[in-house]
């Protein structure tokens, strides 16, 4: 049997608003990936927790504004321990500028803003696993 | 168990019809029905709900409200049942506030930002927090990093209240300070009391509201550290308590229907829910000794209005009406002033794309109109960068400028509740009446709220609540111009500017380092001792909060204490 997608999905650090993160969980669930929700962390408790979890994707949510800061973080974090395969990807509220930079410069394989159709987040981290 | 639902008086000179005239109504309906409709029309009937759920007519008439009463169901304005307003004069007299939220950056930064909205007419001043501050944390406190200053203003000690409302008086100001939890409400607003104490302004005259609500900490947002619903829910009722008995003008609770609406439920269980709330209130109040008439009547209310335009308003009216018959039939409740259920609105934010952002002007433009038909007593209009960040000053002006127009041009404000008898009106808002009362109902036979929290049942239930309405967009069941219905075949990218304060955190952490060189580290330790001591026994917490910011203790330092005091909670992840 084909082995499932692991997602760990996290809300980064202080940031309430959990409606879209538990959606896109669900969503990624329903459409056969093992979904991992860990609720809201830090950067070094969101890598510990993919190691532990064998996780594929790291998918971060971010509507409070801490995505320049923790984002990029949770990369740095990933390489600093040999742990590039894991690939991660954000979503919530940001400067589209913002999302530009987290993907050109930062590392993330794919930032989804608002209105966002699920199946193309779903799509998005089928397509980027299957050609690591 | 609560039975409200009146006793349906039959005779028909008290009724809004007289029998014979819906006799005939309804057989003239009957006819038109099968005589003037398509097959298609009729096939349509049982096709339409509202949001919530009500199943909707094609037509209404006098048959569909013939069971009601026009002075115990409906009556006027500022009379019982208080449907159609709390005032008898409601917008004559005097016009909803204007109060626009203002939250960024540092302190300073978003004095000069809530002087703005001022000098440009806005009547009311709403503030708001970064996330650090909500939660309760520091600006340099390691969970704070990168989220200063960000979507609210960093408040981190009294000297933050004090250079917020730099020019300012806070003896005429109206004040909403949005702190969303009661931890944070035992605090903040001390420092807006204590500040006003030291600059000679008397307790008398400080008017404002803050947001006081456990289900915010433990439901409608979640976090790392989390306090037990008990706990939350016993430092709502120590703020509620200690208001009412010193702070005449001050409202110490905003029972935040908006932010569980927000998180995920439709009108019903976002009034329903509310009210139970108030309801566990009362009840450990008057357990505590007071009476009803002593804190009913600086209880207040916030409401999101979203989309649907009529049962938004239906749901205003309504949450007027069972607020009366709790307070009158449950609480038996005195003061005429225990009897008005009053409430501040917020537009839908949630309703608010990202895409082609300027149609959340018009959106964002009926809302606040049916907010107003629903006869609120202030509101906040969202701006149409929304889905952005918090809004640019164009945009904020933009919203304040909307909520100018609904009550200078459109004529809305004339004459009390314009709704009342619409057929559809008055349906809906007797169907929301009675579904608002089931949904107490059924939080009451769980146990009360704080019950049905620590069971994770509101969890559930904002989770199958947003699962289906995301299906519905995602199916194109529910329609959003732009996103989902209309789409543009080429995007038009409108570029938006994004607010942001990097700096906030080092002019946060200057400032905490000359405050901790300054105040008496001894004062501060007395100061947590007896806090921490008070956390253990029935003792109200405000005063040990006030003495402390008084002292200089921080905001995260006191609610530190109450962390490792109560200790954490487990949020139900689903
Ligand atoms: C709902 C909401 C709330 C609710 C949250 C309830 C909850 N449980 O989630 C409530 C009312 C509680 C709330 C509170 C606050 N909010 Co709010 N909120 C919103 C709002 C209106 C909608 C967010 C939402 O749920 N959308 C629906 C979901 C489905 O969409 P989504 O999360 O964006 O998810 C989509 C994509 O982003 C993506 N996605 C999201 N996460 C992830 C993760 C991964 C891995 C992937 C792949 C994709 C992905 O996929 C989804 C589908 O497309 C937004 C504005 C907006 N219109 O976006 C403001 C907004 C996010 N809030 C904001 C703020 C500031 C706050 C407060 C902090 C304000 C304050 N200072 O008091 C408070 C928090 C206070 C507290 N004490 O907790 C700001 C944030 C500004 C910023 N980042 O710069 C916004 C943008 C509003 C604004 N313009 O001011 N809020």
């Amino acid at each position: 049997m084909e082995r499932k997608i692991r997602v760990v999905m996290a809300k980064l650090g202080l940031d309430i608003h959990w409606r879209g993160v538990y959606l896109v969980s669900q969503f990624l669930k329903d459409s056969g990936m093992e979904v991992i929700y860990l609720g809201n962390k830090f950067p070094e408790q969101i890598v510990e927790a993919a190691v532990e979890e064998d996780a594929d994707v790291i998918g971060l949510s971010s509507l409070g504004g801490s995505h320049l800061t923790l984002g990029p973080k949770v990369v740095r974090l990933l390489k600093e321990r040999g742990l590039d395969h894991i690939k991660v990807f954000m979503g919530g509220v940001m400067a589209p500028k913002d999302a530009r930079s987290l993907e050109e410069e930062h590392g993330i394989a794919k930032v989804y803003l608002p209105d966002t159709p699920m199946q193309v987040i779903i799509d998005g981290i089928r397509s980027t696993v299957a050609l690591a | 168990m609560l039975e409200t639902r009146q006793v349906r008086n039959q005779s028909p000179p008290e009724c809004l019809f007289s029998e014979e005239h819906v006799k005939q109504i309804k057989a003239n309906y009957q006819d038109w029905f099968d005589n003037s409709l398509r097959d298609a029309d009729r096939e349509s009937e049982g096709k339409y709900f509202t949001h919530s759920g009500i199943p909707i007519k094609l037509i209404y008439t006098p048959a569909d409200i013939d069971h009601l009463n026009y002075t115990e169901d409906i009556g006027f304005s500022g009379h019982p049942p208080y449907l159609r307003g709390v005032y008898p004069n409601m917008y004559r007299g005097r016009f909803f506030t204007v109060r626009q939220l203002a939250g960024l950056g540092a302190p300073e930064d978003c004095n000069e930002r809530v002087c703005y909205l001022l000098d440009h007419g806005a009547t009311g001043i709403s503030i708001l927090f970064d996330l650090p501050t909500v939660r309760g944390y520091n600006s340099d406190d390691p969970e704070a990093e990168g989220n200063v200053g960000a979507c609210g203003a960093a408040v981190d000690s009294i000297w933050d209240i004090d250079a917020f409302f730099k020019d300012i008086d806070l003896g005429t100001a109206s004040t909403n300070i949005v702190t969303h939890l009661p931890s944070t409400s035992l605090v903040i607003p001390a420092m807006y009391f204590a500040v006003a104490e030291q600059r000679g302004t008397p307790w008398t005259s400080v008017a404002g509201t803050c947001q006081n609500d456990f289900i915010m900490e433990t439901c409608v947002g979640s976090a790392p550290e989390i306090l037990p619903p008990q706990a939350s829910f016993r430092m709502q009722c120590d703020v509620i308590e200690w208001v009412c008995k010193n702070i005449p003008r001050w409202n110490p609770v905003s029972y935040n229907g908006y932010n569980l609406r927000e998180a995920g439920t439709d009108a019903v269980g976002e009034v329903g829910t509310a009210i139970a709330n108030a309801m566990a209130t009362a009840d450990e109040l008057i357990r505590r000794g007071m009476k009803i008439d002593d804190f009913a009547p600086r209880m207040s209310f916030f409401w999101d209005l979203h989309n649907d335009f009529f049962e938004e308003i239906a749901k205003c009216r309504a949450s007027r009406k069972v607020w009366y018959q709790l307070m009158k039939e449950r609480y038996n409740a005195q003061k005429p002033k225990s009897l008005l259920m009053r409430f501040h609105v917020q537009t839908a934010g949630v309703t608010l794309p990202a895409t082609e952002p300027l149609n959340n002007v018009a959106r964002s433009a009926f809302q606040g109109m049916a907010a107003v038909l629903g006869g609120c007593q202030s509101l906040h209009i969202d701006s149409y960068d929304e889905a952005y960040s918090a809004p640019t000053e164009e945009a904020a002006l933009l919203s304040l400028r909307t909520q100018q127009i609904l009550q200078a041009e459109t004529g809305i404000c004339s004459t009390v509740d314009p709704l009342a008898g619409s057929y559809y009106v008055e349906y809906l808002t007797d169907q929301m009446v009675q579904r608002i009362w089931d949904h107490i109902n059924k939080i009451e036979g769980m146990g009360g709220l704080v019950k049905a929290v620590e069971d994770g049942w509101l969890h559930r239930e904002i989770s199958t609540y947003n699962m289906d309405y995301q299906k519905k967009i995602e199916s194109g069941e529910m329609k959003i111009v732009g996103v989902n219905f209309q789409v543009a075949a080429e995007k038009e990218t409108k570029a938006i500017e994004v607010y942001e304060y990097p700096e906030t955190y080092s002019r946060q952490k200057t400032k905490l380092e000359k405050l901790r060189k300054e105040r008496s580290s001894t004062k501060v330790q007395e100061c947590l001792d007896a806090l921490k001591d008070a956390c253990h026994r029935e003792e109200n917490l405000v005063p040990h909060c006030l003495e402390a910011v008084k002292n200089l203790v921080t905001l995260g330092e006191i609610e530190e204490t109450f962390r490792e005091e109560f200790g954490l909670w487990a949020f139900p992840l689903l």
